[in-house]
């Protein structure tokens, strides 16, 4: 009994951390959800006010222009870019990964290798300022190709790849070599269908990554005209006067398809995430 | 000789060149050339960067930033912030994962593993813009619940002596869901029979962790810590978002550093930066490379 005793408050005071951590971490949603809905005055008044005192949607009137630019045009920028540089970005390094893990012995596959090494290595943001002038020199400053070709890769998808194609057993290659299949049809009979759920997790996964994105589309964009919504969320940051409703409410449409993505497919993506860091 | 043989292995395998064509030319001209870029233009003057034919400088920009007491301050500012998150993010991560792993939390798993990760995948922008009006002195939840609660007000990122802690804060909610699962991936291979052969033996709950979970807990400590170590070195949104490098130059890491510089035209110096960085951080993988290796044969 008195083990029992024992058991039973470890358990509730583990419940007694667990909970109120999980909730600390949704409340700045939450948060960020209420104050689409309470003016200035109110949120001073009240911070802690757990329910609006109106459902106000006049807010999405105030950011149906940000920078003299239409709030519909950052939303399909958005999923355009996101989209575009998703499909290229896991069409090319699947192919990629591919060819370096078939036949890492072929010249100048180790230097690709290596290559992409160095790339993934050099601090991201100070590469997007000498890529800005590369992007300067192919004439595709402003233009979406620019933003998406920038984007497509990337080391999370590569390294996801990687790990599948190495864990591939030799065999059923080899039993298709045998067959006299060509590499093609190797590839697209034999690897491509034993691949899909490993394509769905890294679609799924660069999508979230490219949704998030801002500092290179910033510098490639030469107008607000090619912004995403969190480069568009942040340019209103900066904005000297720009209302806290408005910011909450851009904020809270730039999380919102992520967020339905995350919980429609949590156990792909945190699963993916992990094994992505951790390649084998 | 060789050269031809050379040929004729490629053009036998011309399939997998095909394959590997897109993703070299991609990793050719947006990563390999804007390094080299980067690299030469550390070596030219500033204001002939960019012309047709710049005026090379040799190592004038590294000794300029070198000898640039806001760079080194910068950097050591960096360093200490690395160090102060990684120690912050990890021992939280692997203190939730040990919690969330607890077979004694059988209800609210999920929900507990969600409520950590979601931050992760959230736009790091948006949740920056929120944690900078939650730390707010009038306007914010976070003074508003000290106040209820009787305890002294928050400076959040207004004041010199809050504004680490305060983006600290802000960077463990977006980033420790995803060492999390990372300790949560390993718990979930480990050898159980251990922990049963160690309670046979009569461990306590504290000997058992230490001595039986921990030292299995080895990879992802390893990955985490080399993870974490590149990702704080590299801090840069949240101080974009929430502090602009203020107060005070508290927040200027590195990064943000020759960020300005860049906007300032200052192109020499800005990557000369850049190669210090870039130079650290190979040296950092390398050793982790090295660490990782040694302990592959186990």
């Amino acid at each position: 009994m008195n083990h029992h005793l024992r058991s039973g408050v470890t358990t509730a005071a583990l419940y007694a951390i667990a909970i109120p951590v999980s909730l600390a971490f949704l409340y700045p949603y939450w948060w960020m959800c209420l104050g689409m809905f309470r003016n200035a005055r109110q949120v001073l008044g009240d911070p802690l006010r757990l329910w609006p005192e109106q459902f106000d949607m006049s807010v999405f009137a105030e950011i149906a222009r940000i920078g003299g630019v239409d709030l519909w045009v950052y939303v399909f920028n958005s999923f355009a870019i996101t989209m575009a540089s998703t499909i290229l970005g896991v069409a090319v390094t699947a192919m990629g990964a591919y060819a370096l893990c078939r036949r890492p012995d072929l010249p100048g596959f180790r230097w690709l290798r290596f290559g992409f090494m160095l790339t993934i290595m050099y601090p991201y943001m100070l590469l997007v300022i000498p890529v800005y002038i590369v992007v300067f020199k192919l004439g595709l400053l402003g233009s979406y190709a620019g933003i998406v070709l920038f984007l497509a890769l990337g080391p999370i998808q590569f390294f996801l790849f990687d790990r599948f194609f190495r864990t591939l057993p030799r065999e059923v290659i080899e039993a298709g070599i045998c067959d006299g299949a060509s590499e093609a049809q190797i590839l697209f009979r034999i690897i491509l269908p034993m691949a899909k759920p490993v394509l769905a997790t890294v679609a799924l996964i660069t999508f979230l990554i490219n949704w998030s994105q801002w500092f290179p589309i910033l510098v490639i964009s030469r107008s607000p005209d090619t912004f995403t919504l969190p480069v568009a969320l942040l340019s209103m940051n900066g904005e000297l006067g720009a209302s806290f409703r408005a910011i909450m409410a851009l904020a809270f449409v730039t999380t919102l398809p992520v967020a339905i993505a995350f919980v429609l497919a949590q156990r792909r993506v945190m699963e993916g995430m992990a094994a992505g860091a951790v390649k084998g | 000789m060789a050269l031809a043989a050379t040929i004729d292995l490629a053009w036998r395998n011309r399939v997998f060149y095909l394959f590997a064509a897109p993703f070299a030319a991609l990793t050719a001209v947006f990563g390999l050339w804007p390094i080299a870029l980067s690299i030469q233009v550390s070596f030219t003057a500033s204001g002939t960067a960019l012309s047709a034919a710049p005026a090379y400088v040799g190592f004038a920009n590294y000794a300029t930033v070198l000898a640039d007491p806001l760079f080194l301050a910068s950097m050591a500012r960096t360093l200490l912030y690395t160090a102060l998150a990684v120690v912050a993010n990890l021992a939280f991560a692997l203190a939730m994962a040990m919690l969330i792993d607890s077979p004694r939390l059988k209800a609210g798993t999920m929900f507990f593993r969600l409520a950590l990760f979601l931050p992760v995948v959230t736009p790091d922008v948006a949740g920056y813009v929120v944690w900078r009006w939650l730390f707010d002195r009038s306007f914010g939840a976070i003074n508003a619940a000290l106040g209820e609660l009787g305890l002294p007000e928050f400076g959040g990122i207004a004041s010199v002596d809050t504004v680490t802690t305060a983006i600290l804060i802000a960077e463990l909610w977006h980033h420790a869901g995803f060492y999390m699962t990372i300790f949560l991936a390993n718990l979930a291979m480990r050898d159980r029979a251990l922990e049963e052969a160690a309670a046979i033996d009569g461990a306590s709950a504290w000997q058992t962790w230490r001595h039986v979970i921990l030292p299995q807990l080895r990879p992802a400590i390893v990955v985490n810590l080399v993870y974490a170590t590149i990702q704080f070195l590299k801090t840069f949104t949240v101080v974009v978002v929430m502090t602009k490098g203020g107060p005070a130059d508290r927040t200027n890491f590195v990064s943000y550093y020759a960020y300005q510089l860049f906007d300032q035209a200052r192109y020499g110096e800005a990557t000369a930066m850049a190669s210090i960085l870039f130079a650290c951080v190979i040296a950092l993988s390398l050793g982790a490379f090295r660490l990782v290796d040694r302990e592959a044969p186990r």
